[in-house]
C-alpha cells in the first residue's frame, strides 16, 4: 500500500509539474505577476524557486512523515484541510449510498420478479434516469422546486445559514448534534442532507437496480432456486432469503467502489449545494493549480479505493461462506 | 445451500432496526425543524437592544476568493470586505466614493513636495483587546506589509521610513513624491494590526522569520467594528461584533458570509430569507427580482472588463502597426457589447481610467466605425489577419468572458480579422502570457483605492508595468514623465489635468480597450439599510443595519 501511494503521489506530482500553467497566479494574483519582488517572495515562501527534482525529493520526504505540504489556497496543512472536509463528504456519501442502495435493490428485485412486465419497464426507466441525469442539472432543478418554489426543504449548505455548527467531535453534524443532545441542529442537519443525498444517490440507484436485476435473473435460473420453489417456499422467501443473497455479491463490489469514487467524486453535487467537502476542495485546488492540495486529494482517493477494496473483500467473506472457508 | 435456508431471522431483525432508525431520525428531524423555525425568529444571544429582529445575524451570500486573512498578505475582493470590517485604516472614504474622511487618524498633512506625510491618531482609538492604537502599531503594520512582499505591498512600495515621534503621531517619508499616498492609505489593505498581539504570534516583517499567517486564519487583532470568529475555505467567513469597539457599535452580533457559487442560488436564498444580502447577482439573474421582501438596485461601479492587444506577443506582429490596433478599436460595437454581456446594465468607457476617477472628464466615448476600420487595415496592407485570442474562463461582475469574446470575434470578423478563441483556466493563461504573450486577450480590473495613478501604473507603458511587460512593447517616456508630475502635484485640479492627458495617451497606445463597465446589483432583503458599493472597500459592514 505505501508503495502504491508513493507511486500515485509521484505520478500526480509529475503530471501537475508538466502542465503548462503558472500556480503563482493563485498565490500573488494576476496583478502582481510582473512584480519581481512579490514573485520572488512568493516563490521562496512556497519553494517554487527550487528545481522540480528538489521539490519532489522534499515533498516525498515530508510525505513519509505524513506531511502533505501546505495548500496555496487555504494556507493550511493539506492533511488538516482534508481531515476537516472528510466528515462532510462521508456524511453525504453514506446517506446517498443508504438511499441509493435501498431504493436500487428494491427496484432491482421488483424488476426481476416481474420481468417483462410494466413494473419491470418502470423500474428500468428509473434506473436509466438515475444513471443518466447530470448531477449539476438535477441539483439545480431539485433546489428550484423543493427549496425555492415549494419551500419544503432547506437550501444549500449543511445547516441553515444562521445556525452555528455543533462543537466538533466526529465532524458529522448529525452525530455531533445528537452527542450534544441538540435535537434542533440534528433535525436541521438531516433536512439539509435530503436533497444532496438524493442527487448523489440517483446515480447509485441506476447502477444498483440494473445490477441486482441482472444478477437475480441469473440466480433464478439456477438449481437451488428451483429446488426452493419445488419445496413449496413462498416466492418472497425464495427471492429475499435465497436468491438475493447470492445476487448481492457483485453489488457489494460495485457499492464499495462507488463509495470510494464518491469520496473525491461528489464534485458537482458539493458545488451546487455549497457542501464544504472534499469534492469542493478538489475543484478549488484544480482551479488554482494548488499542487499540494491536488496531490493530497489524489492520495486520499487512492487510500479510499484501497480501503474499500479491503472492506469489500471482508464483506464478500461474510456474504459468501465459500470464500470464508477457502 | 443449507446455510442459505437457515438464515431467515437476521434480515428481518436488521430491517426492523433500520426502519425504526429511519423513522426516529425523520421524527427528530421534523421536531428539529419546528424548533429551529421557532428559534430563528427569536433574538440571538449577545445582541444589542432593538426591535424588529435587529439583533439577528446578518448573512451574506457570496462566492469568496480569499487568498489569506493575514492583513499583510490578503488581496482579493472578499479580503477588502474582511479588512474593512476588522482592521481599520487611518483614513476612511465617504459615501460619495471620493472624499477622504478621518478614521483612526483625526487629521493629516503632506509637505509641498508630496514626500512627507504626517498623521495624527485619534487618542480614543483602541483595539479589540482594549489596548490603544499607537503610532508603533502603524509602523509595524506598514513595515510588515512592505517587508512580506504580499500582493498588496505595492501600495507601500514608495514608503522609505516611518517615524513615530510620539504614540499619536506617524510621520512617513517617501522615496519619491507620491500625491496618491493618502488614497493608498485609504485602501483596505493598509489596515492597522495590534503589533503586540501579532508579534506574540510570531509576526515579523521578514518573510523568512514570519510565522503568523496560520494564526491570522482563525484569529484577528484589529480595531474594527468586527473580529474574525471563524473561517472555513469553501464554506463560510464568520465575524463577531467587537463589543469593545471605540466607535459606533454594529447592530449585528454576528455577520456570516456564506460561500454560494451560483448567482441563481444566491437569488433563491435571498428570496427565501435564508440570506440578507446576495452580492453577485448578475443582470440575467436579477430579471424579475424585487417585490416587497427583496430590494434590487443597479448602481454604477468602477469595475470593468477590457480587451488587451499585445504587439510583442508571438503571432502578434501585425499589431505593431498602430493602424491595425486602431482598426480593432473602431471595429468594436460598444453598445452591442454592453447589451450582449450585461443586457444593457452598464456602460462603455473610453480609457483604462474608469469614468468618475480624476482625469476622465471630457474624454470622447468610444464609437464603432467599421468603414474607417477597413480603410485603416487597407492602408496598413493587412487584409487577412488571424490572431490567437486565449482568455481566462472568467465570469466576473456578471460578464461572461466567453460571451464577450464571441461578440468581439463577430465584430472583428466584419472588418476581416479572424480571432481564434481559446478559453483556458487562469493558471494556463498566466503561464502563456508570461512566456510567449497573447496577441488578443481579455481581463478585468477593480480598484484598490481612489487615485487614478493605479491605472497608469498598471496599464500605462511605464518601464516594468504589468501591461508594458505583457504586451512586450517599448516604454512610453511621456507617460512616465506625466505620472511623475502627477505624483508631485499638490492640488487636485492640476493632478486631474495630468491624469486627463495620461488617459488620452493610454487611449492612443491602443493596448487596452475597455469593453464594458457593468453595473453592480445591490440585492438585499428590504429590511436591510445602508447597502452601498465602496470604491475602496467593496462593502463596509459597519454601515449596514436592519430595521
Amino acid at each position: 500500500m505505501p508503495l502504491l501511494l508513493a507511486g500515485i503521489a509521484t505520478l500526480v506530482f509529475v503530471i501537475s509539474r508538466l502542465t503548462p500553467a503558472d500556480p503563482l497566479v493563485s498565490i500573488v494574483g494576476e496583478r502582481n505577476l510582473n512584480n519581481p519582488e512579490v514573485v520572488a517572495a512568493a516563490k521562496a515562501q512556497w519553494g517554487l524557486d527550487q528545481s522540480v527534482f528538489v521539490q519532489y525529493v522534499k515533498y516525498m520526504k515530508n510525505l513519509l512523515h505524513g506531511d502533505m505540504g501546505t495548500s496555496f489556497t487555504t494556507r493550511q496543512p493539506v492533511t488538516s484541510d482534508l481531515l476537516d472536509r472528510l466528515p462532510a463528504t462521508l456524511e453525504l456519501v453514506i446517506c446517498a449510498l443508504i438511499l441509493g442502495v435501498s431504493v436500487g435493490v428494491s427496484l432491482g428485485i421488483l424488476a426481476a420478479r416481474h420481468r417483462g412486465s410494466i413494473i419491470d419497464g418502470i423500474a428500468r426507466f428509473f434506473a436509466l434516469l438515475g444513471a443518466s441525469l447530470p448531477a449539476f442539472w438535477a441539483g439545480l432543478v431539485l433546489l428550484y422546486v423543493f427549496y425555492a418554489q415549494l419551500g419544503w426543504l432547506p437550501g444549500p449548505g449543511r445547516l441553515d445559514t444562521r445556525d452555528t455548527p455543533p462543537s466538533r467531535i466526529t465532524g458529522f453534524y448529525t452525530v455531533d448534534s445528537l452527542l450534544h443532545g441538540d435535537i434542533s441542529t440534528f433535525g436541521n442537519a438531516v433536512r439539509h442532507l435530503i436533497l444532496p443525498a438524493t442527487v448523489l444517490g440517483l446515480g447509485v440507484v441506476g447502477i444498483v437496480t440494473r445490477l441486482v436485476r441482472a444478477s437475480l435473473l441469473d440466480e433464478f435460473s439456477l438449481e437451488y432456486v428451483r429446488v426452493a420453489r419445488a419445496m413449496g417456499l413462498r416466492e418472497r422467501t425464495v427471492v429475499n432469503n435465497h436468491a438475493l443473497r447470492n445476487a448481492l455479491l457483485p453489488t457489494i463490489t460495485i457499492v464499495a467502489f462507488t463509495f470510494a469514487f464518491l469520496i473525491t467524486g461528489a464534485v458537482l453535487t458539493e458545488t451546487v449545494f455549497s457542501w464544504p467537502g472534499v469534492g469542493n476542495y478538489a475543484v478549488e485546488a484544480s482551479r488554482r493549480l494548488d499542487y499540494p492540495a491536488i496531490i493530497g486529494v489524489t492520495i486520499l482517493g487512492g487510500i479510499a479505493f484501497l480501503l474499500t477494496n479491503l472492506v469489500s473483500d471482508v464483506a464478500y467473506a461474510f456474504a459468501d461462506p465459500r470464500i470464508r472457508l477457502s | 445451500m443449507v446455510h442459505r435456508l437457515g438464515s431467515f431471522a437476521r434480515p428481518r431483525v436488521l430491517r426492523r432496526v433500520v426502519t425504526i432508525g429511519v423513522a426516529t431520525a425523520l421524527v427528530l428531524a421534523a421536531c428539529g425543524s419546528d424548533n429551529k423555525s421557532n428559534s430563528s425568529s427569536t433574538a440571538a444571544p449577545g445582541g444589542t437592544a432593538g426591535g424588529g429582529g435587529s439583533d439577528k445575524s446578518l448573512v451574506i451570500a457570496r462566492q469568496m476568493d480569499v487568498n489569506s486573512l493575514d492583513p499583510s498578505r490578503a488581496y482579493c475582493d472578499t479580503c477588502q470586505i474582511f479588512m474593512t470590517a476588522v482592521y481599520e485604516t487611518l483614513i476612511g472614504l465617504d459615501t460619495d466614493n471620493k472624499t477622504l474622511v478621518p478614521r483612526l487618524a483625526t487629521s493629516w498633512e503632506a509637505n509641498d513636495a508630496q514626500t512627507e506625510f504626517t498623521f495624527h491618531l485619534d487618542p480614543k482609538a483602541k483595539f479589540a483587546d482594549g489596548s490603544p492604537v499607537t503610532s508603533a502599531d502603524v509602523k509595524f503594520s506598514w513595515e510588515r506589509l512592505k517587508g512580506l512582499q504580499g500582493a498588496a505591498s505595492y501600495l507601500v512600495s514608495t514608503v522609505q521610513t516611518i517615524d513615530t515621534p510620539d504614540p499619536e503621531t506617524v510621520k512617513v517619508t517617501m522615496s519619491q513624491p507620491n500625491s496618491a499616498f493618502l488614497a493608498q492609505v485609504n485602501a483596505s489593505y493598509l489596515g492597522i494590526v495590534n503589533s503586540k498581539v501579532a508579534q506574540a504570534q510570531g509576526a515579523t516583517a521578514d518573510p523568512a522569520t514570519d510565522k503568523a499567517e496560520t494564526w491570522f486564519l482563525s484569529n484577528s487583532a484589529g480595531s474594527g467594528p468586527f473580529e474574525l470568529a471563524d473561517y472555513t475555505q469553501g464554506n463560510e467567513l464568520r465575524f463577531k461584533r467587537n463589543d469593545n469597539y471605540w466607535g459606533t457599535k454594529s447592530q449585528f452580533p454576528e455577520v456570516i458570509i456564506k460561500e454560494t457559487a451560483e448567482a441563481a442560488t444566491q437569488r433563491q436564498q435571498l428570496e427565501q430569507g435564508a440570506v440578507d444580502i446576495a452580492m453577485q447577482i448578475s443582470n440575467d439573474v436579477a430579471q424579475g427580482m424585487g417585490g416587497s421582501d427583496v430590494t434590487v438596485n443597479p448602481v454604477p461601479s468602477f469595475n470593468y472588463v477590457y480587451l488587451a492587444l499585445s504587439p510583442g506577443a508571438v503571432g502578434g506582429d501585425a499589431l505593431k502597426k498602430a493602424e491595425v490596433r486602431q482598426a480593432i478599436r473602431l471595429a468594436l460595437d460598444y453598445d452591442g457589447l454592453v447589451n450582449v454581456t450585461v443586457g444593457g446594465a452598464g456602460k462603455s468607457q473610453p480609457s483604462p481610467i474608469p469614468n468618475g476617477f480624476a482625469g476622465t472628464d471630457g474624454l470622447a466615448p468610444p464609437k464603432q466605425d467599421v468603414n474607417k476600420a477597413k480603410d485603416l487595415l487597407s492602408q496598413a496592407g493587412e487584409t487577412n489577419l488571424t490572431f490567437d485570442a486565449t482568455y481566462p474562463t472568467f465570469n466576473v461582475y456578471g460578464v461572461d468572458f466567453s460571451t464577450a469574446m464571441q461578440k468581439v470575434q463577430t465584430d472583428l470578423k466584419a472588418v476581416g480579422i479572424e480571432l481564434k478563441l481559446n478559453p483556458v483556466e487562469i493558471s494556463v493563461w498566466a503561464d502563456k502570457i508570461g512566456k510567449d504573450g497573447i496577441p488578443v486577450t481579455m481581463l478585468y480590473f477593480a480598484p484598490d483605492h481612489t487615485d487614478s495613478s493605479q491605472y497608469v501604473q498598471y496599464f500605462g507603458l511605464l518601464p516594468g508595468s504589468q501591461w508594458q511587460t505583457w504586451a512586450k512593447v517599448d516604454e512610453n517616456k511621456d507617460e512616465t514623465d506625466l505620472l511623475n508630475q502627477a505624483f508631485a502635484a499638490k492640488d487636485d485640479t492640476s493632478r486631474a489635468k495630468l491624469y486627463n492627458q495620461l488617459a488620452q495617451m493610454m487611449i492612443d497606445d491602443q493596448i487596452i480597450i475597455p469593453v464594458v463597465n457593468p453595473n453592480l446589483f445591490l440585492a438585499s432583503r428590504s429590511d436591510i439599510k445602508g447597502m452601498h458599493y465602496s470604491a475602496c472597500c467593496n462593502l463596509d459592514l459597519s454601515r449596514l443595519s436592519r430595521g
